[in-house]
């Protein structure tokens, strides 16, 4: 028994576990090359499991015959559509996709066979055996197209290709623009983009026959959902599936929904009765998709002399591809997330979501808001502009005051714009050098915001949103079970960080135990920046918890009232006394009778945070608001159209930063992912078929042109977040865009209404705009 | 990326040996593999065997100490863009060799290798799916060009960085088989047909590139258009090597890549001969590439910005020459 008073260390001097920056706890294992991702997994004698894809966009299927397939020797499987017992899609009310095509194909590449075999060579041969007999139909590769009177329907009770029509009004949007001094319209078109998630897709499935049990291991960012998928599509009881997700390198939504793959090895694994391993390649991962979509915007913006935004009028179009996934959210996140950044009271938005036979949109980094962001913020530069006020200045006039409840319903408690403002502001020179810069060079602004979770789950159980266990046994190791998918964002280092400062223990004490059905809590997954917020308030009442257990003992063995305990971590005393146990014996005490303890730590948003009673409404709501500001610095090369990003300082208001070195990164993260939708990425399709599906013609930014970027997180401790803490790897992300094109209108005059903003359409909008000055100049003259 | 066709791996240690295996059927030459390993794996090629040449000393060896200077085809480019007599010799060569691909390709990469590039196009550097899907294409196992579906040749472009510099430095490929050696000047190297871009019969082997020493007051260099600051192709290339005579231009030679299916070799410079480095001058010089380049939609880049863009950087290739002439 530790009976010593006087190594008390006082509580400033503690060194705590959070709010400082703190290296990933599975950061060695991924340097030191010891992490096994999927493809790592060791699995001695699995089949290979191959898939077939649609060489055609839209067509019936007549017949696929596997037979000659089937009788090829070291041929263990092969499946079909008609080996599933169901449809999925991770949207409950939108599932229209089978893991392999049924009746139809709608996209060129979709999955229509698969084969399980004993080597790659067969598995190939499998493939080139099967049959396939199909009778086009008519294909549409843009939403207009789609979206035509005679369009041929890619789905039944879709009219008009249409998969969600938004249409929602809040406030008086006829009055706020006949209030405003100044009203502008413009369309915008973006290029569909895909995350670039560096790992490629894989599963390990092993069925054992005498069990019916299935064990899958998949590059997945939510093991939670893909274990109800294979549940349903497989016909089997989910008591039988397990889903482990090992090491998983990178996700920004593509693995946010159960995609076809896993579902097809599942089934391979079934049909050969043994272990199946299904490696893609980086082509498969652009057809499997779930990306950005084509979008199209028209938006309507009604403002007062000072800045002051009266009106919002919102078309927006998506071309969704050929199947729901997320789709519907994507289109009313578009629309929902027009509000909450500023004051607006007046705001109409009509929302389309249409199929197109393309591969299928879903949810990307900063999911539906980010083209709709840049159109806002962009407007709101150039109109700026045209009212002679300093884009900063004009964004100060909308500012929200919180706590505040927007015209959608949504709640905003914590508001850090006013605070990046002034840092971005600050930090860039603004004030001395916006319009002092060279021609050819630039600073644009931009603010941004994303949600900490969506407040409503995907699927609807009454659960609680967030469930964490913490386990102590004898030997004083705390062991933290989650189902969170920690996919290299820091999300258990995270959650060991809470519960190690609630205990006031080390770090090292804690161990991370994440996403394995067998082990863990169920969790929704990593996806709409939920787990830091959500899964972190679990952790953090976890570790309340299992506190209160630890005093409780140590009160029994010191015989006083748990009131009289003062909790040291790995000590504690009797409060105003040299009286005391160090941990060691807390634990021995908290174990008598009833042994090894678990605790549980639930959270849910509170339901004044999800949302109002409209049709979409849930779409956007969360239960803290992370915000960003950012001013980029460009350099414009007038002959070639060559943009340079020179600096970008930003500001994310973050909450709190549990982990800054991790916020710090995240908020790197999404400047680098804005900056190659900004200025790079694109899919192009030749007839449905991507024409960039690999990273030499997908251009992801390199280090190369990778610039500076300075960061400054601000802490408005949010009242609902973990020690006030928000998101802080999507909010950023919308942002650069917009500051990146309003920072090329201030080195060269011209207003990009179309990304990415290439060397080629930099060079059209300025060729465009010196004959128009050439032009301009000639009936001045006249 | 697909796993590649089982073939026959040999490791010559010498030229002969060397000619000798690919005057087999179906026999590749490998060096550094980075052109030719991303199409294997993607179906384009599948030889019996492959001749892999990094095992012969000769082919790397350098003599820049007589004329015409020697260079082996088995030369890294990161050697060529580091070796600090090249660099001042023929500054063109360095830059081009300093803009192939990322570090690690120019490590691998080879001279040679960089001068037999594959043409390139989105309609061919794709998987054995994709381009099946698409009835193939003219340049492998079909009858269309995508890019002009009503001509009769393949468009793929020569993306080689390397080429163009040495054409304008005046270089000849030094080749061998098992019919003896032979030498070409090296824009007889190329042709304007994407599925047949390269006058190599079968089993030839380019083992070096000879190189006439720069003449005194000569100036070169070589501007490349690509939309990341790494990794990418060239969209357009331009190589200059060019003479004054006090501000006039007393020879001038322009080469491209990029924008054809050969190494273009800008035709007309002598017109400009006798001239000051001027606006109009470069002007005349920008309409002279403008003409002459004709790229398609091999890329996903629109082809009349490669078109511009390549007209921009020979001008300013002319300018900064100039200016540094000037200061000379």
């Amino acid at each position: 028994m530790d009976t010593s008073a006087e190594s008390r260390v006082p509580d400033a001097l503690r060194e705590r576990s959070i709010g400082r920056p703190t290296p990933l706890i599975d950061g060695i294992e991924k340097v030191t090359g010891r992490a096994r991702y999927t493809a790592d997994l060791p699995s001695d004698g699995a089949l290979v499991g191959m898939i077939l894809r649609s060489p055609v966009a839209h067509a019936v299927i007549v017949a696929i015959d596997t037979s000659r397939a089937c009788a090829i020797a070291g041929v263990r499987a092969v499946v079909t559509g008609q080996d599933f017992a169901a449809p999925y899609g991770v949207i409950p009310i939108a599932q229209n996709e089978w893991p392999l095509a049924r009746d139809r194909v709608r996209y060129r590449g979709e999955p229509v066979a698969a084969v399980a075999a004993v080597d790659r060579e067969t598995a190939l041969a499998a493939l080139a055996a099967i049959e396939l007999r199909l009778e086009p139909l008519p294909a549409y590769f843009k939403a207009a197209d789609a979206r035509a009177a005679d369009a041929v329907l890619l789905h039944e009770k879709k009219k008009g290709n249409v998969e969600r029509d938004v249409d929602h009004a809040f406030g008086d949007v006829d009055q706020g623009f006949a209030a405003a001094d100044l009203v502008r319209e413009q369309s915008f078109h973006y290029a569909e983009v895909a995350h670039g998630q560096i790992e490629r897709n894989g599963a390990l499935a092993t069925y054992e026959p005498e069990r019916d049990r299935l064990t899958m291991q998949s590059t997945t960012q939510v093991p939670y959902y893909l274990h109800l998928t294979l549940a349903q599509c497989l016909g089997m009881d989910s008591a039988h599936v397990r889903v482990v997700k090992p090491f998983v390198g990178g996700g920004f939504g593509h693995r946010v929904e159960p995609l076809n793959f896993e579902m097809v090895t599942g089934a391979l694994a079934r049909a050969a009765g043994g272990v199946v391993r299904m490696e893609q390649s980086r082509e498969d991962s652009f057809l499997t998709h779930r990306g950005r979509p084509e979008t199209d915007i028209r938006l309507k913006l009604g403002m007062k002399r000072n800045g002051e935004i009266t009106a919002v009028d919102c078309e927006i179009v998506q071309r969704g591809g050929a199947y729901a996934g997320y789709g519907l959210v994507t289109i009313l996140y578009a629309g929902a997330l027009l509000h909450a950044l500023y004051k607006v009271d007046a705001v109409r938005y009509r929302g389309y979501r249409i199929y197109t036979n393309t591969p299928p949109c879903g949810a990307m980094r900063g999911h539906g808001a980010v083209d709709a962001r840049h159109a806002f913020e962009a407007m709101l530069d150039s109109m700026a502009e045209e009212l002679g006020l300093d884009p900063i200045a004009l964004r100060r006039a909308n500012l929200i005051v919180p706590p505040y409840r927007t015209q959608n319903d949504l709640q905003v408690n914590s508001y850090g714009v006013p605070e990046c403002l002034a840092w971005v502001e600050r930090a860039s020179r603004w004030r001395e050098r916006k319009g002092t810069l060279p021609r050819g060079r630039g600073l644009g602004i931009a603010c941004s915001h994303y949600v900490s979770g969506s407040a409503k789950p995907v699927h609807w159980s009454g659960e609680p949103h967030a469930v964490v266990n913490l386990r102590l046994d004898f030997d004083g190791a705390i062991t933290l079970l989650t189902g969170a998918a920690d996919i290299g964002q820091g999300s258990s280092t995270l959650l060991a960080q809470v519960a190690a400062e609630v205990l006031m223990l080390p770090l090292a004490r804690m161990r991370v135990i994440a996403a394995d059905s067998a082990l863990t809590p169920k969790d929704n997954g990593s996806y709409s920046s939920r787990v830091s917020f959500m899964v972190g308030n679990a952790a953090m009442r976890a570790a309340e918890a299992l506190l209160d257990v630890l005093v409780n003992a140590a009160a029994k063995k010191l015989d006083v009232s748990p009131a009289d305990i003062e909790w040291l971590g790995e000590r504690c005393v009797v409060r105003g006394t040299d009286r005391g146990l160090a941990f060691a014996s807390v634990v021995t005490a908290a174990l008598v009778d009833n042994g090894p303890v678990t605790v549980k730590g639930t959270w849910s948003a509170p339901p004044e945070t999800q949302g109002g009673r409209l049709r979409g409404a849930a779409v956007g709501s969360t239960a803290g608001f992370s915000y960003a500001a950012q001013v980029v610095e460009v350099s414009v090369d007038q002959d070639t159209g060559a943009v340079k990003v020179e600096h970008v300082w930003v500001a994310h208001d973050c909450g709190f930063a549990i982990n800054p070195l991790a916020a710090t990164g995240q908020v790197h993260g999404a400047i680098s992912m804005g900056m190659g939708q900004a200025m790079q990425e694109e899919t192009q399709y030749h007839q449905g078929l991507p024409l960039s599906p690999n990273f030499l013609d997908y251009r992801l930014p390199t280090a190369v042109e990778s610039p500076p970027i300075d960061v400054h997180l601000v802490e408005t401790i949010d009242p609902l977040g973990p020690f006030g803490a928000k998101e802080a790897s999507e909010g950023a992300l919308h942002g650069f865009p917009p500051a990146l094109t309003n920072a090329i209108a201030d080195a060269v005059g011209i207003r990009l209404t179309e990304l990415p903003a290439t060397p080629d359409r930099v060079l059209d909008a300025i060729v465009a705009k010196r004959r128009k000055d050439r032009l301009d100049a000639t009936r001045a003259e006249s | 990326m697909d796993t590649m066709c089982a073939f026959e791996l040999k490791r010559p240690t010498n030229v002969a040996e060397a000619s000798a295996l690919l005057a087999k059927p179906n026999a590749r030459v490998i060096a550094g593999g980075t052109d030719l390993v991303p199409n294997l794996r993607r179906g384009l090629d599948a030889p019996a065997t492959l001749v892999d040449i990094t095992g012969i000393a000769a082919l790397t060896a350098l003599d820049l100490d007589r004329a015409p200077r020697v260079i082996g085809a088995g030369a890294t480019l990161a050697h060529l863009a580091g070796d600090p007599r090249i660099g001042d010799e023929y500054p063109a060569l360095a830059q081009a060799a300093a803009e192939v691909a990322a570090p690690a390709h120019r490590n691998a990469g080879t001279l040679g290798g960089n001068l037999c590039l594959d043409t390139r196009c989105v309609f061919y550097n794709q998987s054995e799916w994709w381009r099946a899907s698409n009835g193939y294409c003219l340049k492998r196992r079909g009858d269309t060009c995508h890019v002009a579906p009503h001509g009769k040749r393949c468009h793929a472009a020569f993306s080689g960085d390397v080429a163009p510099a040495l054409i304008v430095l005046g270089a000849e490929v030094e080749i061998a088989s098992v019919d003896g050696m032979r030498r070409l000047p090296l824009a007889a190297l190329y042709r304007d047909d994407g599925a047949k871009h390269l006058a190599l019969a079968p089993g030839e082997l380019i083992v070096a590139v000879h190189v006439p020493p720069a003449a005194t007051g000569s100036h070169s260099a070589y501007g490349k258009a690509r939309v990341r600051g790494s990794v990418d192709f060239p969209l357009a290339g331009v190589a200059m090597a060019v003479a004054f005579d006090g501000a006039r231009i007393a020879r001038l030679d322009v080469a491209l890549t990029g924008t054809n299916s050969n190494a273009l070799s800008l035709a007309g410079t002598e017109t400009l001969v006798g001239r000051a480095a001027d606006d109009a001058t470069l002007a005349a010089l920008g309409n002279l590439v403008a003409k002459q380049v004709s790229p398609m939609r091999t890329t996903v880049t629109a082809s009349n910005y490669r078109r511009r863009v390549a007209s921009v950087l020979v001008q300013r290739l002319l300018r900064n020459l100039a200016a540094e002439h000037a200061t000379d």
